[in-house]
C-alpha cells in the first residue's frame, strides 16, 4: 500500500528576477513502512521534496498525496494537523525547544494533540526517551545535551505521535560517525518494530548501507529508483 | 495552557535582557498611569470640593432671558439677568426629591470707589442672604479680621484678601472692619513697604456697572475680612454683599421697596426731594445705605423714605426681591448633566422663565480650563502609554523574530498558529501582571505618599490642577480598576503586531534559517 503518492510534481523559487526551478517534475510511490534514503548533491532538491512531502512547503504544480488524501489544496489548520498526527520531523540541527527539558520536548506533540490524559503523555514519552537510551537525561535540557542526545531526543519527539511517516533531513550530518550510526540504527529500529515509514535525504555514502531503497536525484529530477 | 504558561514564564527567564526591558516600561507605565488617575481623580475630588462646594453649587437657574451661560466669570458683555419671581420658583423645588438644597443670589459687576468718588477696579460682587449662604455653602469662607453678619437685614460686605490687597494697592487705602487692625500679613509685599502712607476704611462704595438698569453708589461697611478657603485668588475677585445692598447698588427692586410697594421711579424721587432734583441728573448719587453714616460721602436723608424703611424693617422677606441666579445642590451628584436635563424638563411646563445650567457653562473658563487641564493631563498619560506601546511593540516583535528558528519547529512539529499567538499573549500578559502590577501598587503607594504631604501652592493655574490649593491625589477602588484595565489595553495593543509576526513565521522558516 503506498502511503505517498506523488505524481508532476514542481517546484519554483523566485531568487531575484530569475525563478529557480528546483523541483521539475517528479512521480513517485512510497510503500508504507518503508526506510527510504533520497541521495543527491547540494542543490539537487532533496530537501525540498522533503519539505513537500512533509507539509512544510508547498508544490508550484503537480499532485501529492498521504495516506491517500490530497495535501496540495488544504488550508494552513488542515495541514498543520497532519504534520501534527501523520508526520515526524528530525531536523538537521536538532531543533529542539530550548526552554523545555528532553522529556517535556517529547511530549510537546503530544500535548498540542490534546486527546490524552497527562499520565498517557508521560509515560508514552518516557518510554520513547527510554527507546532512544535517554531516560537518565530526561530532566536536561537541549544545552545540556550532546549532539547525539539531542538528535536522539528528536527521534523520539518525531515518533511519540505514533506517525505514517517520519521525514528526516540529513539526520546526521552534525554528528561524528559513531554517532551517526547510533542514530540510525535507532531509525531503522523502530522501523522495523513498528512499520512507520522512514524517509531521509543524506549526501553521506555510509548513510545509505542502512536504506533499504535508495533515490537518487539531480537538478529537481529522479535520476535512479 | 498550562504548555503555554510553562513556555511562557520559562521564555521570560531565558530572554531575561528583553523582559527587564519591556517590564521596566510596564512597571512605568502602570506607575504614571496609577498615579495620573490619581492626579486627575484627586483633580476631580479637590474641583467638586473646593468650586461646587465652595462656590457654585452643582448648577444653578438663570433666567430664559440670559444670553450667556457663562454668568459667573463673562468680564465683558450683558449684565446676568433678573429673575424676580424666587418665591414661585422655591416652590416649585421643594416638590423635586433631587433637589437637596436652593441658595438665590445676586451677581455682576460694579465699581468700587474710594471716598472722593474716584472709581477703582471693577469687580464681581455678590448679593446674599448671608445665614443662607451659609447654610448652603458651609465653612467655605474663612474669617481673618472682624465677624460675620449676624442679622439677616444688616448692610455688610465681606471682602477677600486678595481683592483687599488690590484695592490698598490701588488707592492706598486697606480695608478693614471697624475695630479692627488689619493683618499684615495678608496685605502683600507692595502694600507693606508703603504701610505709612496707607489709610485706614472701614466701609466701601461700590456702584453698579447694570446695563439693564439705573444703577446707584452704595457704601457699605465692611464686617469681615475673609478667605475662600481655596482657590481664593479667584474666587477673592467676589466681594460678598447683603442681597438688599446689592440691589440698591444695581438698580434692582430690593425686597424692602416692594414689601413698601414703592416704585424705583418713585423712591428716586422720593430720595431726591430731600436734597435737590439736581440730583436726579448728577450720575454721582450717594445713597448712604440703611442709615450707615460716612461723612465723606454725599449723604442723602431719607426723608419720609427712610422712615417708611425704618418701620418695615423687620418684616421684609429678603426672597421677595430680585436675583440673578438660583444655586442648586443635588442629592446625586454622579451624573450632574443628566440631572441637569432633568431639572429642565420638569421646570418646562411651569412657565417660572428660568432654566438650569451645570457649574462647568456657569464659570466659563474656570469650568473650560479644569477640564483642559484634566483633558491634558489624561492626554499626557495617554502619549507616555503610545511611546511606551511602540517600545514594546518593537521590542517583542524583534524576539520574535530572533526567534524564528522556534516558532517555526513548533509549527513544523503540529503547532497551530493559534498556539504561537496564545505563547506570545502568555509571555507579555506574565510580564504585564508581575512588572504592571507592581507599578500599580508602587503607583497606590506614591499617591497616598504624596497626598499625605500636603503639598500647597498659591499658584491659580497650579490651584486648579490641584483641584485646590493643596496636592491631594486619590485614588479610589474605580480608579485602581481603571488602571487595571488600561494596563490590559496597553498589553493587548502591544502585543497585536509581535503577534501577527509570530504567527506568521512558516515551518520552512525553521529549516531556511539553518
Amino acid at each position: 500500500m503506498d502511503i505517498i503518492e506523488i505524481k508532476g510534481l514542481k517546484k519554483d523559487y523566485a531568487l531575484g528576477k530569475t525563478t529557480v526551478n528546483a523541483i521539475r517534475g517528479v512521480d513517485l510511490s512510497i510503500e508504507k513502512g518503508d526506510f527510504l534514503s533520497i541521495i543527491g548533491p547540494s542543490g539537487s532538491g532533496k530537501t525540498t521534496l522533503l519539505n513537500i512531502i512533509g507539509c512544510i512547503d508547498h508544490a508550484t504544480a503537480g499532485s501529492v498525496k498521504i495516506a491517500g488524501k490530497e495535501i496540495t489544496s488544504l488550508n494552513d489548520k488542515k495541514i498543520t494537523d497532519i504534520r501534527l498526527h501523520q508526520i515526524g520531523f528530525i531536523f538537521q540541527t536538532f531543533n529542539l525547544i530550548p526552554v523545555l527539558d528532553a522529556l517535556e520536548n517529547v511530549e510537546f506533540p503530544l500535548l498540542l494533540m490534546k486527546n490524552r490524559t497527562r499520565g498517557e503523555v508521560r509515560k508514552k514519552a518516557l518510554s520513547l526517551l527510554d527507546a532512544v537510551g535517554l531516560s537518565e537525561h530526561m530532566h536536561h535540557r537541549p544545552s545540556e545535551l550532546s549532539g547525539g542526545q539531542r538528535q536522539r531526543v528528536a527521534i523520539a519527539r518525531a515518533l511519540v505521535t505514533n506517525p505514517d511517516i517520519v521525514l528526516a533531513d540529513e539526520p546526521t550530518a552534525n554528528l561524528d560517525s559513531v554517532t551517526g550510526a547510533s542514530i540510525l540504527d535507532a531509525m531503522r529500529n523502530m522501523n522495523e518494530r513498528d512499520h512507520t515509514t522512514f524517509i531521509f535525504s543524506t549526501h553521506d555514502a555510509n548513510v545509505l548501507k542502512y536504506a533499504r531503497k535508495v533515490i537518487k536525484i539531480r537538478d529537481g529530477l529522479i535520476v535512479e529508483e | 495552557m498550562d504548555l503555554i504558561l510553562k513556555i511562557s514564564w520559562r521564555n521570560i527567564l531565558r530572554h531575561r535582557g528583553k523582559s527587564i526591558v519591556i517590564g521596566v516600561i510596564l512597571f512605568l507605565g502602570a506607575l504614571i498611569m496609577t498615579a495620573g488617575n490619581g492626579v486627575i481623580s484627586g483633580m476631580d475630588r479637590g474641583m467638586q470640593k473646593n468650586i461646587v462646594e465652595g462656590f457654585t453649587g452643582d448648577a444653578m437657574l438663570i433666567s430664559e432671558k440670559q444670553e450667556s451661560d457663562n454668568v459667573f466669570m463673562e468680564f465683558m458683555g450683558k449684565s446676568v439677568a433678573t429673575i424676580e419671581n424666587f418665591n414661585q420658583i422655591n416652590s416649585a423645588l421643594v416638590k423635586l426629591s433631587y433637589v437637596k438644597k436652593v441658595l438665590p443670589i445676586g451677581k455682576n459687576f460694579a465699581m468700587a470707589l474710594n471716598s472722593e468718588g474716584g472709581i477703582a477696579d471693577g469687580v464681581f460682587v455678590l448679593g446674599v442672604d448671608f445665614k443662607k449662604y451659609r447654610d448652603f455653602f458651609g465653612d467655605n469662607l474663612k474669617l481673618v479680621e472682624g465677624n460675620f453678619p449676624d442679622k439677616t437685614n444688616e448692610p455688610f460686605a465681606l471682602i477677600p484678601t486678595s481683592w483687599r490687597k488690590m484695592y490698598g494697592e490701588f488707592y492706598s487705602i486697606i480695608l478693614s472692619p471697624e475695630g479692627n487692625k488689619p493683618d499684615t500679613s495678608t496685605l502683600g509685599k507692595e502694600i507693606l513697604e508703603r504701610i505709612s502712607d496707607m489709610q485706614n476704611q472701614h466701609d466701601v462704595v461700590y456702584m453698579g456697572m447694570n446695563t439693564e438698569n439705573t444703577t446707584t453708589d452704595v457704601r457699605v461697611p465692611v464686617s469681615a475680612i475673609v478667605k475662600y478657603r481655596s482657590l481664593n485668588t479667584i474666587w477673592g475677585q467676589f466681594p460678598i454683599l447683603d442681597i438688599e445692598s446689592y440691589r440698591e447698588c444695581q438698580g434692582y427692586f430690593s425686597a424692602e421697596a416692594k414689601n413698601t410697594d414703592i416704585k424705583k421711579e418713585d423712591e428716586l424721587l422720593l430720595s431726591a426731594s430731600a436734597e435737590s432734583l439736581d440730583d436726579l441728573f448728577s450720575g454721582s448719587e450717594m445713597i448712604d445705605s440703611k442709615g450707615y453714616n460716612n461723612k465723606d460721602a454725599v449723604t442723602l436723608s431719607a426723608g419720609s423714605l427712610a422712615s417708611v424703611k425704618e418701620e418695615r424693617k423687620n418684616d421684609i422677606d429678603l426672597n421677595d426681591g430680585i436675583f440673578n441666579m438660583i444655586l442648586l445642590r443635588f442629592t446625586d451628584k454622579s451624573n450632574l448633566d443628566q440631572t441637569v436635563k432633568m431639572l429642565n424638563k420638569d421646570l418646562s411646563g411651569l412657565n417660572l422663565g428660568v432654566r438650569a445650567i451645570p457649574w462647568k457653562k456657569a464659570t466659563g473658563m474656570i469650568g473650560s480650563m479644569a477640564v483642559l487641564i484634566k483633558t491634558s493631563l489624561f492626554l499626557f498619560v495617554m502619549f507616555l502609554f503610545f511611546v511606551a506601546i511602540i517600545i514594546i511593540v518593537n521590542t517583542l516583535s524583534m524576539a520574535a523574530l530572533e526567534r524564528t528558528s522556534e516558532i517555526g519547529m513548533m509549527r513544523a512539529v503540529g503547532a497551530r498558529k493559534s498556539f504561537i499567538r496564545m505563547m506570545f499573549l502568555g509571555e507579555t500578559a506574565v510580564l504585564s501582571a508581575v512588572f504592571g502590577g507592581a507599578g500599580i501598587v508602587v503607583g497606590i503607594i506614591a499617591v497616598n505618599i504624596v497626598a499625605a504631604f500636603n503639598i500647597p501652592t498659591d499658584n491659580d493655574m497650579v490651584q486648579l490642577l490641584f483641584g485646590g490649593d493643596t496636592f491631594k491625589p486619590f485614588l479610589s477602588l474605580f480608579d485602581i480598576g481603571l488602571a487595571l484595565i488600561q494596563l490590559i489595553i496597553v498589553t493587548l495593543i502591544a502585543v497585536i503586531y509581535p503577534i501577527r509576526v509570530a504567527s506568521n513565521i512558516k515551518p520552512l522558516d525553521a529549516i531556511s534559517r539553518d
